[in-house]
């Protein structure tokens, strides 16, 4: 059994010593409403509103199978809502029951890092990195090449550049994997359950990394984890999952420290001890 | 041994008729191979289609080829198709014909298992990374599939070479109709069809030999921790054990 502690020591909180980005968290960037989903008769999503805004990281927790993952994978466009709208960056990408033409262009925006490493095997790390910019965007070799060692550098795996995912360690995998992602400069990441199977050290160093991503480059994460002291030290937004509904939508604060909300008490302290 | 005895001579006369026999069992498998493994993979696609009649389609076509016997196939598109279109077609193109349909059914359900094989959240990463259905298949699915398929692709490529040696029965002249026909008239089907399986087997051996070194080599090398293990040779002989921790 895990046990978390909300006030864990060596979960790296750093504050990077150049100046950050500015970015404006006034906006909103992802925009969900009266989402709902079923599979096979059980609703997972029910009627749920759910704002992200421009540079936030927005910690979703609660139980397995209370539909966080649902509604990552349908903002990122990998399930289709049974109804309910969604907008990214101020265009309506899903309407009713099916996306629309807007999709396309928003879903450049997006990216999204998963629970199980989904680097491919067959290729090298930079391979990993320049396939989609090459193949897509018609990048050139050389260039998708500089990019995609800045990527690696930001999250700590340059001199891995040319290892193979099967050389990696679990965490190495997971950052190359958040650095593949960067290579299609997205403004949102979406991150599910992605330290679930990593040691708690490991862990941090990924989270830190996302932590970095919000602070240098404005990126928005949305991230699903069971780590309540990165929900309490780095999160701009706490959402409780609860049956298919969001039960606490709140500042950390207000979430951990003011909130009355018993099933949100009973789940944290489930996952405390 | 009921006092036989061996006459090599008419081996040694019967060898260059049998070896332009291999040659165009060597023909004949090289461009069953070729097409089966191209039309393979839309026989794949279309049974992995979320269209049911696609779906279908394809499942309907493996079965039909799976659960009947080649030497039925190959007779019916010799004898049986000129009844029902009026076009007869030479024996040579019949062999092909019901060869490459057989092929197609088995390497394509091996595909299949290729392609379900790779994890579906491999592919989802390529879709949130902009790369399309094709673009998936060709750098994602594809290359991790025929790598784990390999072996058994060899397999059944070995599996097609032998059976060949059916096409002899529709007059096609390869090795085993140059092989019965000699042995017919000299009467020596001992050494004929000994040579005849010799023939076969120096052309099989080698393949099988390769076919499981490569599969020694995909599980030495499955994952991280991989240490080199015996020679090549060492590797190459059937049954060699290579330790994976």
């Amino acid at each position: 059994m895990t046990h978390i502690n909300l006030e864990r020591k060596g979960t790296p909180v750093t504050t990077p010593a150049h100046a950050a980005v500015p970015v404006d968290t006034g906006q909103v960037l992802v925009q969900a409403r009266g989402l709902q989903k079923s599979f096979h008769h059980r609703t997972i999503l029910k009627n749920v509103d759910f704002d992200m805004h421009r540079g936030d990281i927005t910690v979703i927790i609660g139980k397995s199978g209370s539909g966080k993952s649902t509604l990552l994978r349908a903002i990122a466009g990998l399930t289709d809502p049974d109804a309910g709208e969604i907008s990214i960056d101020g265009k309506t990408v899903f309407e009713g029951t099916q996306r629309t033409k807007a999709w396309a262009e928003a879903s450049a925006n997006v990216g999204m890092v998963f629970q199980t490493y989904t680097l491919w095997p067959h290729m090298n790390v930079l391979d990993n990195l320049t396939l989609a910019p090459r193949k897509t965007r018609g990048m050139a070799a050389s260039e998708a090449k500089d990019q995609a060692e800045s990527a690696l550098d930001e999250v700590g795996m340059k001199h891995h550049i040319l290892s193979r995912p099967t050389q990696l360690s679990g965490g190495e995998r997971q950052r190359v994997a958040i650095a593949r992602a960067l290579m299609m400069k997205p403004k949102l990441l979406l991150c599910d359950e992605i330290t679930s199977a990593l040691d708690p050290p490991v862990a941090a160093e990924v989270l830190d990394v996302l932590r970095r991503l919000k602070e240098e480059d404005g990126i928005a994460v949305a991230l699903v984890t069971h780590d309540m002291a990165f929900a309490s030290k780095a999160a701009d937004r706490v959402v409780f999952f609860h049956n298919g509904e969001i039960a606490v939508n709140a500042t950390p604060e207000a979430a951990f420290d003011n909130c009355d909300n018993p099933d949100l008490k009973k789940f944290v302290d489930a996952v405390r001890f | 041994m009921n006092g036989y005895t061996f006459d090599w001579d008419v081996v040694a006369k019967a060898l260059p008729s049998m070896l332009e026999g291999l040659g165009l069992t060597l023909q004949i498998t090289v461009i069953t191979i070729v097409l089966s493994m191209v039309l393979a993979i839309p026989v794949a696609v279309g049974r992995m289609s979320k269209i049911e009649v696609v779906r279908w389609a394809a499942q309907g076509y493996i079965e039909l080829f799976r659960c009947t016997p080649l030497l039925v196939q190959l007779f019916w598109i010799f004898y049986a198709l000129p009844a029902l279109t009026g076009v007869t077609l030479p024996g040579y193109v019949s062999a092909l014909i019901a060869l490459t349909a057989n092929l197609t059914a088995f390497m394509a359900e091996t595909y299949r298992s290729g392609f379900q094989s790779v994890p579906v959240e491999q592919v989802e990463a390529g879709r949130m990374l902009q790369l399309n259905r094709f673009q998936q298949l060709r750098y994602i699915i594809v290359p991790q599939a025929m790598r784990q398929q390999l072996p058994v692709i060899l397999s059944l490529n070995i599996s097609l070479f032998k059976d060949t040696a059916l096409v002899s029965t529709i007059a096609v002249s390869d090795l085993m109709f140059i092989s019965n026909t000699i042995s017919a008239q000299n009467y020596r089907a001992l050494e004929i069809f000994t040579l005849a399986a010799l023939i076969y087997f120096a052309i099989a051996f080698p393949v099988s030999l390769i076919t499981s070194a490569i599969e020694r080599r995909m599980q030495s090398t499955a994952g991280p921790g991989f240490k080199p293990g015996p020679s090549l040779l060492a590797r190459m002989m059937p049954g060699t054990k290579v330790a994976t921790s």
